[in-house]
């Protein structure tokens, strides 16, 4: 009775108008993109295209004048060894971050995919962070790390050895951020694991065991292959997460010590706000752009091939 | 239900005759005056009890004293960049060179001529505009604490040149005290220190170099290599990374630092974790000229040229003036008035007062920074001197960073 119904219904509604009648209807389903588009252009292709024409002016962020320098701002990119530093930075963090939550993520779906008690509850403690700003995030670890009343210290010297200005050091301080924001964002990675996990037929494993596969063998040869799709989204989402990564540095170190841990995002922050120079500023959030563009574009691609040649 | 209706038909009516009774909405005038306090700082409080003796004389005028976040100066920009300009704002010593195109001379106002004179070079444009009603004169030299360096034999006065200063941070090392602390977290600390020994730390020649648009890189190494030197020696405090202001103010409480390069407010703060810690300020050394003291502006407030309120801003700004008023701003603060006919009471610093700066012998220079650097150049010299302090990087590296910088921002729009 409900099939008929629903098989009906719309061959009525079909013979009761005329020829133009869904081309009306594709006009008014085309209507309902219009709310979302206004929003799209108006926060995102709208500041999008101002940044790129700010990025051609030498305005100071707030004056009434601006004017036309063309392609100073870029050709001064390449020029400074402080932006190499924050571009150098933002791989670290961008690929350190990635890395670290592939592995762990990985490492903690595996483990927690296992039926055992309390496997809910450890789920939702590692998922938790992802919930804390990123903000508060840094101002815990921020504590914990501090040289007089960290926790770390309190360790170190409870244990004998002596207290360390760990953010004084630029390479102790990127190891930190990178660790910091992995520590984070590890849940994400974990629960996307865990999806692809249960998405993948208990069959094969059977099959695999019947074919006389160890552990290894089915983790290599089963479980890797059919989690394709899961390494795209995780691997994608990471990388665009840490190389746009801003809070946790801003928190932990404000880009110091000197201009030792900024990334393009710090950068920019600085030379908008601080050095007052937002056309250079612009033109460090178009090269970011296009680096993000780029970089998730390629995994996206390769991560994809990968999966349709598994197919 | 039925008891419902009433109920939400009384409160609604009550809305609407609340809304009826606000100053912007019956004809009335509201000036916003946005200011770069916190919400719960006291000197907001002083303020709106100012405020309030002034609108209870002008009843038809609103004030809205506005909190400031803590990133006042990006959000000025933005208001600025985007024209929603407050009548009245704070110029937290940027009144000339960030704020000026935008702010109503004040030179016409009647209590222009108790313009305190040492305000000049900083508040002054060439044509002898000023652009903002100083509530408080900045006066900065080097913070101490009296009685550590009494027990290390160290007169501060005596420390006229940078080679008896550097003699008296090793006096104290070896007194095991921390000679000198500042602040990575907090990071205007570092910028305080070049910006203070820069004021006095060039000849004319090179100071008009700056002016003309050429970084004076050989005397701004000369400073840095000060700075090196006490990195090297290990005098800085080894929590500097993640030191904060209130860190640096305990340990100036309990003598457990010698020195902090910046403005007095530490001294509140240090007052905070002990009320009778003995504490000063003294002359900050130089080896181009004679010692002498830092600062300009204090907390000031100007009128927006484009205000539709311009003409009820400047009274109110007047009001704030008027001596008694102005007194009890200066005294909140506990600095010293930006009006000649103002007093204010300087607590633990009145010694300091009395002895540098009441005789008129040791000259008050303006913040380098603010007339021979560009606009927007302080977070270069903040962390350059960041980076000395860490180890991070050599003077020459810092130098050519300050150069680069410089030479970008001469020209800036």
């Amino acid at each position: 009775m409900t099939a008929t119904s629903s098989l009906t219904l719309p061959q009525r509604r079909r013979g009761s108008r005329s020829s133009a009648s869904p081309r009306f209807a594709r006009r008014s389903l085309n209507l309902f993109y219009v709310p979302a588009l206004a929003v799209l252009a108006l926060f995102t292709i709208w500041p999008l295209l101002n940044g790129i024409v700010l990025s051609f002016t030498n305005w100071n962020g707030y004056s009434p004048g601006r004017s036309f320098i063309g392609l100073e701002n870029y050709g001064r990119l390449f020029a400074d060894p402080i932006f190499h530093t924050a571009l150098f930075n933002t791989f670290i963090y961008g690929f350190g971050s990635t890395l670290i939550q592939q592995v762990v993520g990985l490492a903690l779906a595996l483990a927690l995919d296992r039926a055992m008690r309390g496997r809910n509850v450890a789920r939702a403690i590692i998922y938790l962070p992802v919930l804390v700003s990123p903000v508060v995030m840094g101002t815990m670890y921020y504590l914990f790390f501090s040289y007089n009343s960290g926790g770390l210290n309190d360790l170190v010297v409870a244990l004998g050895g002596e207290r360390t200005a760990w953010l004084s050091d630029s390479n102790t301080a990127i190891a930190l951020i990178v660790l910091v924001n992995s520590l984070q964002f590890v849940g994400i990675s974990m629960v996307i694991y865990l999806a692809g996990l249960q998405s993948i037929p208990v069959m094969y494993y059977e099959a695999a065991r019947l074919d006389g596969a160890g552990a290894l063998q089915q983790f290599m040869n089963v479980t890797v292959p059919l989690l394709q799709p899961a390494f795209a989204t995780s691997i994608v989402l990471n990388l665009i997460g840490g190389l746009k990564l801003f809070d946790v540095i801003q928190v932990l170190t404000g880009g110091g010590p000197g201009y030792s841990t900024n990334s393009v995002s710090t950068l920019i922050s600085t030379a908008y706000f601080d050095n007052q120079t937002a056309g250079y500023a612009s033109a460090m959030g178009v090269a970011l752009f296009i680096l993000i563009a780029v970089f998730t574009l390629f995994a996206n691609t390769m991560l994809n091939r990968k999966r349709l040649e598994l197919q | 239900m039925k008891s419902t209706l009433p109920g939400l038909a009384a409160v609604a009516v009550l809305a609407v005759a609340l809304t009826g009774c606000s100053a912007g909405d019956d004809g009335g005038t509201t000036i916003e005056v946005q200011t770069n306090l916190g919400a719960t700082d006291p000197i907001l409080e002083v303020l709106a009890e100012v405020t309030e003796a002034y609108t209870d004389d002008h009843p038809d005028i609103e004030i809205d004293l506005v909190p400031a976040t803590d990133t006042y100066e990006a959000d000025m920009k933005v208001r600025l960049a985007s024209g929603d300009v407050p009548d009245i704002w704070a110029t937290h010593g940027w009144s000339l060179l960030r704020y000026s195109e935008f702010l109503e001379p004040l030179n016409d106002q009647p209590w222009a001529k108790n313009f305190n004179p040492a305000l000049a070079p900083a508040m002054e444009n060439a044509e002898g505009e000023f652009f903002a009603l100083p509530l408080d004169t900045d006066v900065a030299g080097i913070v101490y604490n009296r009685a550590v360096l009494d027990a290390a034999g160290i007169d501060p006065a005596s420390l006229t040149d940078w080679a008896k200063f550097d003699a008296a941070l090793k006096t104290l090392a070896d007194a095991g005290v921390t000679p000198i602390a500042s602040s990575g977290k907090d990071s205007w600390f570092a910028g305080n220190i070049p910006d203070f020994m820069g004021s006095g730390g060039f000849t004319d020649e090179e100071f008009q170099g700056f002016l003309d648009g050429e970084f004076q890189a050989d005397g701004y190494a000369s400073l840095l290599d000060e700075v090196a030197k006490w990195q090297a020696a290990g005098y800085f405090n080894p929590d500097y990374s993640s030191a904060t202001t209130d860190d640096l103010g305990r340990a100036l409480a309990e003598g457990k630092t010698g020195f902090i390069m910046v403005q007095n407010y530490i001294v509140g703060t240090a007052l905070g974790f002990d009320p009778d810690a003995e504490l000063g300020y003294f002359p900050i050394p130089s080896d181009a000229g004679s010692p002498f003291l830092v600062g300009g502006e204090g907390r000031a407030y100007g009128v927006s040229r484009t205000s539709e309120h311009k003409q009820e801003a400047l009274d109110y700004l007047a009001f704030l003036a008027e001596p008694e008023n102005l007194s009890q701003l200066a005294s909140a603060i506990g600095g010293i008035p930006g009006l000649t006919d103002a007093t204010s009471d300087l607590g633990v610093l009145q010694a300091s007062y009395d002895e540098f700066v009441a005789p008129g012998d040791v000259p008050l220079l303006p913040y380098f920074d603010r007339v021979y650097l560009p606009n927007g150049i302080w977070d270069t010299m903040v962390s350059t001197t960041d980076s000395i302090i860490t180890g991070q990087a050599d003077v020459p590296t810092a130098v050519d960073q300050m150069t680069t910088s410089f030479d970008s921002l001469h020209g800036q729009e």
